[in-house]
This record gives C-alpha cells, sequence and structure tokens, in this order.
C-alpha cells in the first residue's frame, strides 16, 4: 500500500494547501475520489472562493449543504477496465464501496446558523443577525470566509456519515490567514478586550481608553460606535460557547486525526515554500503529513526520436520542453534532498486537457497510485 | 462584452494587475513598470505582504522606479498619522490594545488600509502599478472597501473609502487588467473577475492579457474533445495536443469579442543567472503597444 493510501485510510481530516494555480482543488477532489474507492464514506469542502471545484466534479454548482456524488463516481468506474483498476482499490462486486459527497459552505448561512446554535434565546439571535456590522461582515467577500469555513468544518466533524473530510483551501498566503483565524478571535474574549466595548461608558474606562475610543468615534461616525457596541455587547452574551467552540477547532486543527498536505509544481522555489510552510504548519501545533507536486513534464516520455522527427515549429516548441524538463529536474531534486524522511511526496503528470468531468478525474485519482500505468491513448 | 484595449489602459495613472494565480501576474506587473521607467515616468510597482521583503520596505531601483512592499501594520499606522496630525495622539490611538485588534482582526480592514495605501501613492507617482492578489482576494479589498464606505457614518474614513472606490472606477485615472493563461480555468476566471469587478466599477471595463502562449505547432490531430485520455505519450505528442487545446481555449474569449495582449511563453532562467522574464516581457509590449 502507498504512503498516500495509508494517510487516506488512516486520516479523517486531510486538508490541502498552496498558491494559486497548482491544481489544488483539482487533487482536493481527485484525492477524495481515490478515498471513495478505498471505501471510505467521504466528502471534500471547498473554501476556494474561486469555487472551481464544482465545475471540476462536472456538476452546475455545489451548495452549503452536502451534495451526494456517488452515484455519479460509481457510474465512471464501471467504464473503467478492471485491469486498470490498481490493486488495493476495494471495489465490492464491481460496486463503489465508500461514498462520495462535495459541499461549499455559504458565508451568510453558515453566520446564521452559527448565531442561531450560540444564542442563549431568539431575543439575542435576532439582536445579533440584524446588527449591520454583522450583515456586512457575513456577506461574501467580506473577510469574514475563512473564520467561517473553518466553523462548517467543525459542524461536519461532529457527523457520523464522514470518516474522510478533505479540505481544499485559499491559497497560500491566505491559508496562514485561515490557520490563524481562531487564535485571532479567541484573542479579543481571553484578552478581555471585549470588555472596554461592553462596559458603559463610565468612569470605569481608564483616561487612555476613553481617548481612544472617542477617537475611533471621531474617525468613523457615532453611528458606527452605536452599532459596534451593540454588536459587542451582543457577542459577549455568547461569549462562553463561542470560546468552547473556537477551543474545539484548535483543538481539531491539532488532533492526530487532522493533516495538511501542501500541493505545489515543480518550480525553482518549491523547496523553499515547502520549509515555510512546514515552519508555520508545525507552529500552531498541527501536523504536517508532505507535498504533492502538481503538473510534472517528467512522466512525458522525451527521447531522441521525438528531435528527429520534428518540423521546424515542433523543434522550437520541443526546446521550450526540454528546458522546462530539465528545470523541473532540478527543482524536485532540491526538494527531496532538502526535506525530511516519511514525507509523502507525490507527482501528478501534466495533463493535455484541462479536468472538468467525473471522468477526468477519476483517471487523475487512479494515477495517484505508484502502481498505475499510463493509460493507452 | 465591454473590455478596454491594452493600449488604452497604458495612458492610465493607476494600474491594477488582476489574475488567478499562477498566471504571472507578477512578471506582467513587473514589465509594466519597467515599461514605464524606461519612459521616464516616476513609476512605483506595488506588492504586498511578500515574505521575502520587510513589511513597508520601500526599495529605489533606479532614478524613476520603486518597489513598495505594502504591508497593512505599516500603512495603517501611516493613515492614522496623516488623520490624527502625528504625535502623541497617534501613538495614543496605534498603541492602544483594542485598537490594535481591531486593525488586526476586524474583517477586511487590512484590505482597505492596503487600498488606501495605493490610493495615497498614486497621486504621487506618474504610474502605479499593483500586483493584486490572486482572484478572490482582489475582489475581497475592494468589497471591504465597499463595506467600510457604508458602515462607517460619517468621519473622515468613510469620506476617504468613498473617494477611493471614484478614483478606481474613474477610466481617465484607473486601470484593470486581467492577466490569464490559455488554459480553460484561468480564461473562464478572467471573465467572470470582469464581472464582478464590473460590480464595482461598471464604468471601467477590464483590458485582458493572455500570457505565456506555447509555441504553435501544426499537426492533423482531432479536436480536444476527442481525445480519450487527457495524458500525453510523448513529448512531440504533447507539444502538438498542446497547441490545439489552446487555439480551442481562447475562443472563449473571442468568442465573446474580447481583444486582448498576447505574450509568449518564455524559456525559464538558467538555474543560478539572472531572470530577464520581465525586460522580455516588456519588449513584448512596447512591439504591441
Amino acid at each position: 500500500m502507498s504512503q498516500l493510501d495509508d494517510l487516506l485510510l488512516k486520516k479523517r481530516i486531510i486538508i490541502t494547501a498552496g498558491t494559486g494555480g497548482v491544481g489544488k482543488t483539482t487533487l482536493s477532489a481527485a484525492l477524495a475520489i481515490r478515498a471513495a474507492l478505498l471505501g471510505k464514506r467521504v466528502i471534500v469542502l471547498t473554501i476556494d472562493p474561486a469555487r472551481r471545484l464544482a465545475t471540476s466534479l462536472g456538476v452546475e454548482a455545489l451548495e452549503h449543504e452536502p451534495s451526494d456524488l456517488s452515484d455519479a463516481l460509481s457510474g465512471e468506474i464501471e467504464k473503467i477496465d478492471p485491469l486498470r483498476m490498481p490493486a488495493d482499490i476495494r471495489m465490492h462486486e464491481g460496486k463503489l464501496n465508500g461514498s462520495l459527497a462535495a459541499l461549499m459552505p455559504d458565508t451568510t448561512k453558515t453566520f446564521e446558523d452559527f448565531a442561531a446554535e450560540l444564542a442563549p434565546n431568539e431575543d439575542v439571535e435576532k439582536r445579533i443577525l440584524e446588527n449591520p456590522i454583522f450583515r456586512i461582515f457575513a456577506r461574501e467577500y467580506s473577510g469574514a470566509n475563512e473564520y467561517m469555513a473553518l466553523q462548517r468544518l467543525n459542524a461536519l466533524s461532529r457527523l457520523s456519515q464522514y470518516d474522510c473530510i478533505i479540505v481544499d483551501t485559499p491559497p497560500s498566503r491566505n491559508t496562514l490567514a485561515f490557520l490563524d483565524a481562531p487564535e485571532l478571535l479567541a484573542r479579543f474574549f481571553e484578552e478581555k478586550l471585549i470588555k472596554w466595548l461592553v462596559l458603559p461608558s463610565n468612569r470605569l474606562l481608564s483616561g487612555g481608553m476613553r481617548k481612544a475610543l472617542s477617537l475611533l468615534e471621531k474617525l468613523t461616525g457615532t453611528g458606527f460606535m452605536r452599532h459596534l457596541f451593540d454588536f459587542a455587547s451582543s457577542i459577549f452574551e455568547v461569549r462562553e460557547p463561542f470560546l468552547r467552540n473556537l477551543r474545539g477547532i484548535t483543538r481539531l486543527l491539532q488532533s492526530e486525526q487532522t493533516c495538511f498536505l501542501l500541493v505545489s509544481t515543480p518550480t525553482p522555489d518549491v523547496a523553499d515554500e515547502v520549509q515555510l510552510f512546514i515552519r508555520s504548519i508545525q507552529e500552531h501545533g498541527f501536523h504536517f503529513e508532505g507535498v504533492a507536486l502538481n503538473r510534472c513534464l517528467s512522466s512525458i516520455p522525451f527521447t531522441s526520436q521525438d528531435l528527429d522527427e520534428a518540423s521546424d515549429d515542433e523543434k522550437e516548441a520541443l526546446d521550450l520542453f526540454a528546458r522546462l524538463q530539465a528545470r523541473e529536474a532540478q527543482a524536485a531534486e532540491r526538494l527531496v534532498s532538502s526535506s525530511k524522511k516519511g514525507m509523502i511526496y507525490v507527482k501528478l503528470p501534466e495533463l493535455a486537457r484541462d479536468v472538468h468531468s467525473m471522468g477526468d478525474l477519476v483517471h487523475v485519482a487512479l494515477a495517484l497510485s505508484p502502481q498505475s500505468q499510463p493509460p493507452a491513448r | 462584452m465591454k473590455t478596454t484595449l491594452f493600449s488604452e489602459t497604458l495612458q492610465r495613472k493607476l494600474l491594477f494587475v488582476h489574475g488567478k494565480g499562477g498566471v504571472g501576474k507578477t512578471a506582467v506587473a513587473r514589465a509594466l513598470a519597467t515599461l514605464f521607467s524606461k519612459q521616464e515616468k516616476s513609476t512605483l510597482y506595488v506588492t504586498f505582504d511578500d515574505p521575502t521583503r520587510a513589511p513597508g520596505e520601500l526599495k529605489r531601483v533606479n532614478s524613476s522606479l520603486s518597489e513598495l512592499n505594502a504591508a497593512a501594520g505599516v500603512s495603517f499606522e501611516e493613515y492614522i498619522d496623516l488623520k490624527l496630525g502625528g504625535g502623541a495622539l497617534t501613538r495614543l490611538f496605534t498603541h492602544n490594545k483594542l485598537i490594535q485588534y481591531l486593525a488586526e482582526a476586524a474583517p477586511g480592514m487590512k484590505e482597505l488600509v492596503l487600498l488606501g495605501k495605493i490610493w495615497h501613492e498614486a497621486k504621487q507617482h506618474d504610474r502605479v502599478i499593483v500586483d493584486m492578489p490572486s482572484t478572490g482576494h482582489a475582489v475581497a479589498m475592494f468589497q471591504s472597501t465597499e463595506n467600510f464606505a457604508r458602515l462607517f457614518t460619517g468621519g473622515p474614513i468613510q469620506k476617504d473609502a468613498s473617494a477611493m472606490l471614484d478614483t478606481f472606477h474613474d477610466p481617465n485615472f484607473t486601470g484593470h487588467l486581467v492577466v490569464a493563461l490559455p488554459e480553460e480555468m484561468p480564461l473562464i476566471e478572467a471573465l467572470e473577475l470582469n464581472s464582478l469587478l464590473g460590480r464595482f466599477f461598471p464604468e471601467n471595463p477590464c483590458g485582458f492579457v493572455l500570457n505565456k502562449r506555447f509555441p504553435r505547432v501544426s499537426s492533423d490531430l482531432p479536436p480536444p474533445d476527442e481525445w480519450k485520455s487527457p495524458v500525453a505519450a510523448s513529448a512531440t505528442d504533447y507539444v502538438r495536443r498542446r497547441s490545439i487545446l489552446e487555439q480551442e481555449n481562447v475562443k472563449i474569449w473571442e468568442e465573446k469579442g474580447i481583444q486582448y495582449l498576447e505574450l509568449p511563453f518564455l524559456s525559464p532562467p538558467e538555474p543560478g543567472k539572472p531572470d530577464f522574464t520581465s525586460e522580455a516581457l516588456c519588449t513584448e509590449m512596447r512591439q504591441r503597444q
């Protein structure tokens, strides 16, 4: 059994991270399919604001609630020659043993569910939902997607119907923000910062704090300050369940059942990127498992025959191809020599066509197996 | 679909370079900065939170070109300094624990501050080229500015946020360029980005740049839909397929009547040798200007 399959079988939550344009969304979907082929009951969740998972899975749109894709996957598997199926894929009389579902959390909906869950009564819930600050931040592209995606992951993890959750994240520089989200929120409560916004404007406020708040009001307007105080006092009422919840998310991310995979392409800076990523993952107390290099040209055979038979325009293209292949070999070598032993290292071939159907994704999922052969043309 | 010609966007003072990750936004933005600085225009290239540089670092490259690594923390203090007149008041405000917390954790605050910095810089230079974060987060930057323009009721921040949006909407001042690769997803995302930005700036449509077009190869292969597998059998097979595929893909734009600037796939720099990609792209741009 490959290291990767071992991981898919053992871990409950696998989080993929990486900069944009590396095929992270495609890989997440392919990992989910592979885990389903291995017999797991899988759900794949995307928080990529660019919404690419739906297209890759060949469906119109993904919803806030899970869409079951098991039948679509079973249909595709039946089309595949059983001889090409890797030995470790566990089929049950030619049928899919596991299940596959996908979802994309809706920021506003998650916020609303969250408020309803935490609020001690309808009055507090209503006050939170109607506050203009809440309403604006609960909209898409308002910078709160990361907080809420973690919240959705937390809710999903409590459901027993999924034994494997694959999480596709926004591009790398934002992944770090994504990881910091629970801690940042907890600070608001733990360092008692919120109390300054909740205390009635009386003499309990120190002179400095009173001055700072009055400057804030000067900069942002009285209407906003009123909403801010109102928002803070509603949140203050739910601080205990809120903090419990945040601690739950941190525990979930740090637990042994959760791991992180970095997705990248074989370009010269990959080794440094991996080191940087491992460091920040470890600072958070999370578990790093390995790297998946996508769009590798090294798996495409390039021989002297290619050059001998090439036309002039092909020669120019092949020359570029050769340079790209050479750069990739160097990048991969540097990555492997700078990495620790035991790290999962998966190489995925560059595809000659974009992936946009379940059938194509099954091809990629099967290519994740070291035993699999490239399919016939 | 409404678009702006590339050559037309070059007349604008402030240029936002947008696109999905990995499309070569940085190379294109740098090439533009090189282009303008060679014309002796005072040019500023802006990137965000580059981990290899100090936050807020301003580097003078030559007499006409500077590079800024914009960072929200630094820009926030600068802005408050500007608004509160500096000195003890600014210190009291920016050193306050609660204010520091809100500046860091309030969703969209960093985005607002960073765009505010660009807005400010655009008035100080002949050209400002902004290497934007990838698609979803670029939209989040404008969305946040709009959010605060609405949330803050009066006061200088609200006024500035509204003025920023007006500036970014003004086709006489600001240009939005979207860069894509000749691949299906990036091409579609570029169209989506154009319509998302159109929600904020309906009168200022994007200009389009197609980057990294692979050398064209003629062959008698069938169209991509008829290929059995997405995997190439040999290098020759790959370059042939890639040529056909790219030709098919760019139809996504061409069928919508989009005019775009096409840039070639340049050879990667040799290991250990300096990277001349942006100079080469600059030459390509000048030829097509």
